[in-house]
C-alpha cells in the first residue's frame, strides 16, 4: 500500500545532507511520495527500507512497451480511475487494423495512408499509434513481409493478429525484432505456445470470457515469466464491455489485485452507422489501453484522436493554446485587440466573451507557459517585454491600424511602460472577462 | 537651465524645490512626506490624492478620480505636476502616518493565550550582545602581560576568547581607557557565529545600560519594542505603517518597483526611515543615550529583508523563486543607516525561503511549534497568510497571498487595530447595529478582527447570502452605487459587496492553503493538537466569528492559541538569547517550503473556501448561517 | 443518489451509480435527448447542419414542428435568442405570443433558456413561466449573481429551474445551496457545468461532471442533481465542425466532421454524467438515442 510522505521521512535517515538534491530529508521524501524521484537519490539509506520504500511505490499496474527504440509505444501504468484524482499517464494506443491477404499495391497505399494520418492541434502532432495487420492469408512469408514493410515504411508500431501457431513460430524472430505486440487468438495456455513465448517474453494479449479466468490464468503465466500482458475480455456489447473494463481496472488500482494489473485492449470494427465511432469512443473515455480500429474513416480517427488529446491531457498542468493573435468573426484593420495570456481557460473565457459581444476583434495570446493573468504576471511572464514581443511576432500593427491595444484590468499599472515600450495605445480593460462585451461596445458604436 | 518650482507642503511645514516636469508624488516623496498609493505612482488606484491650495498645474488624465473631486480641486498626487510655484494639502485619506501605541498588548478574549515569560525559560538568558563589566589586576613587573591579553585573561570567564576580535580603533583607546578607569572597564561584546568581537570599551561598570530593539517588519506594518537586555524587559512598543506601500501595497509590486532607477534605494530608505522612527521615539520616550542600543534583530519577510539591506529583490519573483540570501551574520547596524550606537549590531532573523521569511522563523520559536509532540499548525495571518504545520519531528510550511484586507487596508472603511477602530459588531434581529471601538471612542473605521464580526453578523441576519451579496434591497442603510451595492454602518462608514468580496478572498486564501498544506502532508485536523493565530489583527481575534466566516476551520475552540505578533516575539527571545537566535537558524534549515501555486489542488481548495462558510457545509457543521 | 427531476412528462435523473453501471446499482431514467430550437432563424448553423431543417428554419414554430413530426422529438428546447438586446431585442410580450403559440402547436414538454443577457432575461423570464404555470418546464438560466429573481418565478409557477456555473464544481455546487436557500427544492434544480466541446476543452467539464457525480453518490446532496448539456451548440462552434472541405482537405468531409463532432461532444458527457443533452442535428441526435438504447437496453 502506498505510504505517505511523512510514513516515508520517519523511515529516511534524517541527515539533511542535501546529497538528494532536495532542501532536506521532508522534501525528499514528499518527493518520493509522488514518484518524482527514486530512492536511489538518498546514499544513507538502510537497504532494508530502500526494500521496504521499493515495494510501496510499485506501480499497480504494469507499464508496457510495443515496439522498439525510440519511437517505442507505452502503455499502462494508470494510477487513477478519473482523470481529476491524479491524471491519466499513457493515452490509449490507438491501432488500424490492416490484413495481410491484401494485394501488394493495395496493402502498401493502405499502410502508407493510415501511416500518414496526422493532425495539429494545440501544437501538438496527434495520430495513430499502431498497426495491427491480421494474418488473413495464412502464408508465413506474406505475412512476414508485410511486418517487415510495416518495419521499414510506417513509423507506427506492429500488433500481429493471427489463429496459425506455425505461422507465429516461423515469424517469432521479426516479430521479436520489432517487438510486436502478439495477439494470438487460440488458446494461448497452449503448452505449445507458451513454450515458443516464454523463451522471449514478448508483449501477448490474453483473452478469457470471464473475469475469473484471469484470476486462474494470469498467476500462472507470471510463473513462467510471461509478466508482458494485455488484457482483452470477449464480452460482445457495449454495455458489458464498459462494464469488463471499469471492473479490471477498479480490481487492478481499487484492490491492487496484481492479475489484474495490465492494460486492456479493445477491438472495434466500424458498421455503416456511427455506433463504432461511439463506442471506440466510450472506450476512449472508460479504460481502453490499446483500441484496435477496423473500417474507420478519416473523419472517425480525426475525432477519436482529439478526444483522446483531450482525456488524456493533464488537468494539474493548465493547458495552453498556441499563442498567436487569433482573429474573431470578420475582422477588419478596425477591430479592436484584445492581449491575454495563453492559458486556456483564460483564452477560452474571453474568447466566449468576444463571440457575446458580436464585435470582431484579435485576441492576441501571449506566451505565459499557460499560466493565468494574475499569476503570470506576479511570475513575470506577462509583462511590457513579454506583451510587446507577442505584438511584434503577430505583426498586429499590420493587421490593424488604429494601433491600440486592450489589456486587463488586473494588470493595469503596466500601462505606462507597455505603452513606451510597445509603441502601442494602451486601453486597460476589465478585470473580469464579463465586462468585455460592454467595453467592446462603448469603443466600437 | 532647468526651471526649478517651489512646492509648499501645508501642514507639514516643508517645502522643496523640483524640476519641472516632477509630479507632486515625487515631490512630497523628496521631501520624506510619504503618501498611500497602492499602484506605486502608476495613477491606477487613487489613493494619492491631494488638494492643490495655490498654483497652477497640469493634471494627466485618468479614471481613478472622479470629476466632481476634479471640480473640488483634488488630484491625484502622481498625474499633477505643477507649471507655478504651488500650495498643496494632503487629505488625511492620503497620508500614510506613523500609528504609535503605548505597548503590545495581547488581549486575546474568548481564548488562551500563551504566557510569554513561561516561555522564555526555554532559552538561558544571553543577549546578543552582550556588556561585561571587568574589574582587572594591575600589571606588575611580574604579572606583565600586555593590555589586551590582561582584559581577555579575565574575560576568558566569560566568553570562548579563541575566537574574539578587535577593532584597531578600539586597540588604540585599549591602554588610555584601562589606566583612566583604574582598570574597572565595561566591555560591549557581539558575537557573530560562534566568533565574539570586542565593540566597545567603557569606563567603570555601565553594564546595567544595554539597550536593544525586536523589530517585526511587515510589508505593511513596521513594529519595534525597546528591551533593557539586562532586566529582559520591554520598555516600550510602537508601529508604524511601512513606508514603502507609497510603492506598491504587496511585495510583488515593491519588487517591480526594485527594478525602477533608484527604485531598490528608495524601498531602502523608506523602511530604515520607519525603523529609525521607532528607535527614536522609544529612546526619547524613555531617555536612553543612542550609544547604549547595543543592538537589533529584526524578523521580515524575505523580500522585506533584501529591501532591508539593499539587495536586489527581483529573483524572487521569478521562477523558481531564489532568494539572493534567506540569512546574513550580524552587521553593523549603522552601515545600512539605522541610528544606534556607532558600533551596534543588526541581526536578522534567518528566513526558509523566498516566501518563508524570518517571520515565520521567527514565529515558529515564538509559538514552540518547534518542540510539540504532535502536529500543530500555526497561521500567521499578515499580507501574506502564513501557515507552518509541524512539530518537533518536521515542520512544513506555505504562504498564501491573502492581501491586507484583514489588516484593515484595501477595504473602504478599513484601518489599523488602533483608536477608534471598530472592532466588534452586535446586529439584532431588528437589524439594529451595537459597535464597539478600541478604547471605546467614536468609530473612524473598521480593524480586521471588526470585519471578521461585521460579516459574521450580516451573514447571521441574513443581510448576506452565503455568497457574500447584500440580500435585503428595501432598507436605509442599503445604498446602491456603481459598482454594486453598500450597507451603511455608521456615518461615513460602510461597507461595500467588493470588500466583502475582498475580505472573502483574504479568508478563502488562508483557510484554503490550510487545507492544501494538511492535505499534502496527509493529515487533516482530527491529528492537530493546537492551532497558534498570529499576526494581522492587533489584539483582538473572536475565534467563533473566524470561523463563522469561515476563516478557520470549525473544531474544536479549546485548540486555537492566540499568539499575537510572533514574529516580533521570536525577535525579542532572540535578541534576549543567544541560544533561541541559533535555534531560529536551526529551525530555518529545517523547515520545508512547499509552493502553493504549483500544487493543483489548492486552486480548488480556494474556490471551494469562497463561500460562508464554504462550500462543503459538512466541514462547518456547528456553523448555523 | 442523483435526485429524480420532471420535466412535464418526463422524468429525467434518479439513478444511484455512476454512468451505465448498470450491474451495480439502478438507472431508472435513460438520458434524455433535447432538440434545440431557436425563437428566431439561427445565424451561425452552418450548411450541414441547417440543411435536415431546410425552410423550417426561417419560423421558429415550422423549426419545432418538423423537430417533433419529422424526427420524432420528445422534448424541446427553446432558446430565447430574440430577446437579447444585441440580436432582434423583442419583448417579453412577443415571446410570451411565440411559447403561447408553441405550447399550442406541440405536444412535449418545453426547456427554456434565455438569452444570456441578465437584464432582459429577468424580464421576460418571468412572464413566461408564468404563462406555462404548472407545466412543469425546465427554465434557465440561474447564475452565482443572478438567481433570485428566476428561483423565485420558479416556485410561484411550478418549474424546474437550471443552475448555471463556469466549468467550476464549486460554483455549481455554491449556487446550489443559494437556490435551495432562496426556497428551491434540491430535485427541481439541474446543473448546468458549462461543457466545451470537443477539441475545446471538453475534458474540464468532463472531469468537473465526474467529480460531481462522484460526490453526489457518496452522499453529497448539493450536487446530487441531474446535469443538462448543450452538446449541439458547443460542438457546431467548433471549426473542425464547420469548416468545409474545400479550406481543410487534410480534415475530411466536413458533413460526416460536423456529425462526428456533435455526436462525440455528447458521448463524452454521457460517460461523464449527462442526464439531459441538447443537441440540434437530427442524425446526430438518432446516432446518440441509438446508442443509449445499447448501453440501457
Amino acid at each position: 500500500m502506498g505510504l505517505s510522505g511523512l510514513d516515508i521521512y520517519k523511515l529516511l535517515p534524517k541527515t539533511n545532507c542535501r546529497e538528494c538534491g532536495y532542501s532536506n530529508c521532508l522534501a525528499f521524501a514528499l518527493a518520493i511520495a509522488k514518484k518524482a524521484v527514486s530512492i536511489d537519490k538518498c546514499p544513507h539509506i538502510s537497504k532494508d527500507v530502500k526494500q521496504k520504500l521499493l515495494e510501496a511505490v510499485l506501480p499497480a499496474m504494469k507499464l508496457i512497451e510495443i515496439g522498439i527504440n525510440d519511437r517505442k509505444s507505452l502503455t499502462g501504468q494508470e494510477t487513477v480511475l478519473f482523470r481529476h484524482e491524479e491524471k491519466f499517464h499513457n493515452p490509449c494506443l490507438l491501432g488500424y487494423i490492416l490484413d495481410d491477404n491484401l494485394n501488394e499495391e493495395e496493402f502498401d497505399k493502405r499502410l502508407l495512408d493510415i501511416s500518414n494520418i496526422k493532425f495539429e492541434r494545440v501544437g501538438e502532432i496527434i495520430k495513430l499509434d499502431l498497426i495491427a495487420l491480421r494474418n488473413k492469408s495464412n502464408n508465413s512469408e506474406k505475412f512476414k513481409n508485410c511486418i517487415k514493410k510495416i518495419a521499414l515504411l510506417s513509423n507506427l508500431n506492429i500488433v500481429i493478429i493471427t489463429d496459425n501457431l506455425q505461422i507465429l513460430k516461423e515469424s517469432i524472430d521479426i516479430i521479436k525484432s520489432n517487438n510486436a505486440l502478439i495477439y494470438f487468438t487460440k488458446d494461448l495456455t497452449d503448452t505449445n505456445v507458451l513454450d515458443l513465448l516464454k523463451k522471449y517474453n514478448p508483449p501477448i494479449v490474453i483473452s478469457a470470457d470471464r473475469l475469473e479466468e484471469f484470476d486462474n490464468i494470469i498467476p500462472k503465466l507470471i510463473d513462467i515469466g510471461l509478466n508482458n500482458l494485455v488484457l482483452e475480455t470477449k464480452s460482445k456489447n457495449v454495455q458489458n464491455k464498459l462494464w469488463d473494463l471499469t471492473q479490471i481496472r477498479r480490481l487492478a488500482l481499487k484492490k491492487k489485485n496484481r492479475a489484474f494489473g495490465f492494460p486492456q485492449l479493445v477491438t472495434v470494427k466500424k458498421d455503416d452507422d456511427f455506433s463504432g465511432v461511439m463506442q471506440a469512443a466510450t472506450f476512449i473515455t472508460k479504460y481502453a489501453n490499446v483500441i484496435l480500429l477496423e473500417n474507420f474513416g478519416l473523419e472517425d480517427i480525426f475525432a477519436l484522436l482529439t478526444l483522446r488529446q483531450n482525456i488524456y491531457s493533464d488537468p494539474q498542468k493548465p493547458l495552453q493554446v498556441e499563442p498567436k493573435a487569433y482573429a474573431i468573426g470578420q475582422v477588419t484593420d478596425n477591430s479592436p485587440v484584445l492581449v491575454t495570456t495563453n492559458f486556456s481557460l483564460t483564452y477560452y473565457t474571453v474568447l466566449s466573451e468576444v463571440e457575446a459581444s458580436k464585435i470582431p476583434s484579435y485576441i492576441a495570446a501571449i506566451n505565459t507557459e499557460g499560466m493565468s493573468v494574475l499569476t503570470a504576471w506576479a511570475a513575470e511572464k506577462f509583462t511590457p517585454e513579454s506583451i510587446t514581443k507577442g505584438i511584434n511576432d503577430y505583426a498586429i500593427k499590420d493587421k490593424v491600424k488604429h494601433n491600440k491595444i486592450i489589456i486587463p484590468g488586473y494588470v493595469a499599472n503596466m500601462n505606462k511602460h507597455l505603452e513606451d515600450l510597445s509603441k502601442t495605445k494602451v486601453i486597460v480593460g476589465p478585470k473580469e472577462a464579463s465586462g468585455i462585451p460592454s467595453l467592446l461596445k462603448s469603443l466600437y458604436k | 537651465m532647468i526651471e526649478r518650482i517651489k512646492v509648499t507642503f501645508l501642514g507639514y511645514n516643508k517645502e522643496i524645490y523640483i524640476e519641472k516636469g516632477k509630479s507632486i508624488m515625487s515631490a512630497a516623496l523628496s521631501c520624506g512626506i510619504h503618501l498611500n498609493s497602492v499602484c506605486a505612482g502608476e495613477g491606477i488606484c487613487g489613493k494619492c490624492k491631494i488638494k492643490l491650495r495655490r498654483g497652477e498645474v497640469d493634471i494627466q488624465n485618468s479614471d481613478a478620480i472622479s470629476t466632481q473631486d476634479l471640480k473640488y480641486g483634488f488630484s491625484l498626487a502622481c498625474l499633477t505636476y505643477p507649471r507655478t510655484n504651488v500650495v498643496v494639502e494632503i487629505p488625511k485619506s492620503s497620508r500614510i502616518e506613523p500609528v504609535l501605541r503605548q505597548e503590545i498588548y495581547s488581549k486575546a478574549k474568548t481564548i488562551k493565550q500563551v504566557d510569554f515569560k513561561s516561555q522564555k525559560c526555554d532559552f538561558s538568558y544571553l543577549p546578543v550582545v552582550k556588556k561585561i563589566y571587568l574589574e582587572l589586576p594591575k600589571p606588575s613587573l611580574i604579572d606583565n602581560i600586555n593590555d589586551l591579553d590582561r582584559v581577555l585573561r579575565e574575560l576568558s570567564k566569560y566568553v570562548d576568547i579563541n575566537n574574539i576580535k578587535i577593532s584597531l580603533n578600539n586597540s588604540r583607546n585599549l591602554s588610555n581607557v584601562l589606566r583612566k578607569s583604574d582598570w574597572k572597564i565595561t566591555l560591549t561584546i557581539g558575537e557573530y557565529n560562534e566568533t565574539y568581537e570586542i565593540l566597545n570599551i567603557e569606563q567603570a561598570d555601565t553594564s546595567s545600560s544595554n539597550f536593544g530593539f525586536a523589530f517585526d517588519i511587515g510589508t505593511t506594518t513596521i513594529s519595534g519594542e525597546l528591551i533593557d537586555l539586562k532586566t529582559q524587559k520591554v520598555l516600550g512598543a510602537k508601529l508604524t505603517y511601512n513606508k514603502q506601500a507609497s510603492f506598491g501595497a504587496d511585495v510583488i509590486t515593491r519588487i517591480v518597483h526594485a527594478k525602477n532607477a533608484q527604485g531598490l534605494e528608495r524601498l531602502h530608505k523608506a523602511v530604515i526611515e520607519g525603523i529609525n522612527e521607532i528607535i527614536e521615539n522609544l529612546i526619547s520616550e524613555f531617555n536612553i543615550d543612542i550609544n547604549d542600543v547595543t543592538c537589533l534583530t529584526c524578523a521580515g519577510n524575505t523580500t522585506m529583508i533584501h529591501l532591508l539591506m539593499r539587495i536586489d529583490p527581483s529573483f524572487i519573483r521569478r521562477e523558481p523563486y531564489i532568494p539572493a540570501i534567506t540569512f546574513l551574520s550580524a552587521i553593523k547596524a549603522h552601515e545600512i543607516g539605522i541610528q544606534i550606537s556607532t558600533h551596534g549590531l543588526l541581526y536578522i532573523i534567518a528566513g526558509i525561503s523566498s516566501y518563508l521569511g524570518g517571520d515565520i522563523t521567527s514565529g515558529i520559536l515564538a509559538s514552540g511549534i518547534y518542540k510539540e509532540q504532535n502536529p500543530c499548525l500555526l497561521i500567521d495571518i499578515g499580507t501574506n497568510g502564513e501557515i507552518i504545520l509541524g512539530n518537533k519531528e518536521f515542520l512544513i510550511g506555505c504562504a498564501a497571498s491573502a492581501g491586507p484586507a484583514f489588516e484593515g487596508s484595501g477595504v473602504t472603511s478599513g484601518m489599523k487595530a488602533t483608536r477608534g477602530a471598530i472592532e466588534k459588531v452586535k446586529i439584532d434581529k431588528n437589524l439594529n447595529i451595537t459597535l464597539q471601538t478600541i478604547d471605546n471612542v467614536k468609530p473612524i473605521g473598521i480593524c480586521g478582527s471588526g470585519y471578521i464580526n461585521l460579516i459574521a453578523e450580516m451573514l447571521k441576519a441574513k443581510i448576506l447570502d452565503k455568497n457574500g451579496k447584500i440580500s435585503i434591497v428595501k432598507n436605509k442603510r442599503v445604498k446602491k452605487t456603481k459598482v454594486g451595492l453598500e450597507f451603511k454602518i455608521e456615518k461615513n462608514i460602510v461597507i461595500t459587496e467588493a470588500d466583502i468580496d475582498n475580505i472573502k478572498r483574504s479568508k478563502a486564501a488562508i483557510y484554503a492553503a490550510i487545507i492544501t498544506l494538511l492535505e499534502h502532508m496527509q493529515l487533516n485536523f482530527d491529528s492537530i493538537d493546537k492551532i497558534f493565530i498570529a499576526g494581522g489583527f492587533g489584539n483582538y481575534i473572536d475565534i467563533e466569528q473566524a470561523i463563522t466566516i469561515g476563516l478557520l476551520p470549525d473544531i474544536d475552540r479549546n485548540k486555537f492559541i492566540f499568539i499575537g505578533n510572533s514574529s516580533l516575539n521570536g525577535a525579542k527571545q532572540a535578541i534576549l538569547s543567544n541560544t533561541a537566535f541559533k535555534k531560529t537558524r536551526e529551525i530555518a534549515k529545517q523547515a520545508t517550503y512547499f509552493e502553493l501555486s504549483t500544487d493543483s489542488k489548492y486552486m480548488n481548495e480556494y474556490t471551494a473556501a469562497l463561500f460562508f462558510p464554504h462550500t462543503d457545509k459538512k466541514r462547518f457543521q456547528t456553523i448555523n448561517i | 443518489m442523483i435526485f429524480e427531476t420532471i420535466i412535464g412528462s418526463i422524468k429525467v435523473g434518479g439513478e444511484s451509480v455512476l454512468p451505465f453501471l448498470i450491474q451495480e446499482g439502478k438507472v431508472p431514467n435513460k438520458p434524455v435527448i433535447a432538440f434545440e430550437v431557436w425563437d428566431m432563424p439561427p445565424y451561425d448553423f452552418p450548411q450541414s447542419l441547417s440543411e435536415p431543417f431546410g425552410n423550417a428554419l426561417n419560423n421558429p414554430l415550422d423549426w419545432a414542428l418538423k423537430c417533433v413530426n419529422d424526427y420524432g422529438a420528445k422534448l424541446l428546447c427553446i432558446k430565447l435568442q430574440s430577446i437579447n438586446p444585441d440580436t432582434l431585442d423583442k419583448n417579453s410580450k412577443e415571446a410570451v405570443k411565440f411559447i403561447n403559440n408553441l405550447i399550442k402547436a406541440v405536444d412535449v414538454p418545453l426547456i427554456i433558456q434565455g438569452s444570456g443577457n441578465k437584464e432582459k432575461d429577468n424580464l421576460v423570464l418571468p412572464e413566461i413561466a408564468s404563462i406555462a404555470k404548472g407545466k412543469k418546464y425546465l427554465i434557465g438560466s440561474a447564475t452565482q449573481d443572478n438567481y433570485k429573481i428566476l428561483a423565485k418565478t420558479c416556485i410561484d409557477n411550478n418549474h424546474s429551474i437550471i443552475a448555471e456555473s463556469p466549468i467550476d464544481i464549486n460554483i455549481a455546487k455554491q449556487l446550489n445551496i443559494l437556490l435551495s436557500d432562496a426556497g428551491v427544492e434540491p430535485s427541481r434544480i439541474v446543473i448546468n457545468p458549462t461543457v466545451g466541446s470537443l477539441g475545446y476543452g471538453l475534458e474540464y467539464a468532463y472531469s468537473i461532471m465526474e467529480r460531481a457525480r462522484l460526490a453526489a453518490l457518496a452522499g453529497d446532496t448539493m450536487l446530487a442533481q441531474s446535469f443538462i448539456c448543450f452538446a449541439g451548440q458547443e460542438a457546431w462552434r467548433a471549426k473542425e465542425a464547420k469548416a468545409k472541405m474545400s479550406e481543410m482537405p487534410a480534415w475530411g468531409d466536413e458533413k460526416k466532421r460536423g456529425l462526428l463532432w456533435e455526436i462525440i461532444t455528447a458521448i463524452s458527457f454521457l460517460q461523464s454524467g449527462a442526464d439531459i443533452l441538447v443537441m440540434r442535428h437530427p442524425k446526430a441526435i438518432k446516432a446518440v438515442e441509438n446508442y443509449l438504447n445499447d448501453l440501457l437496453p
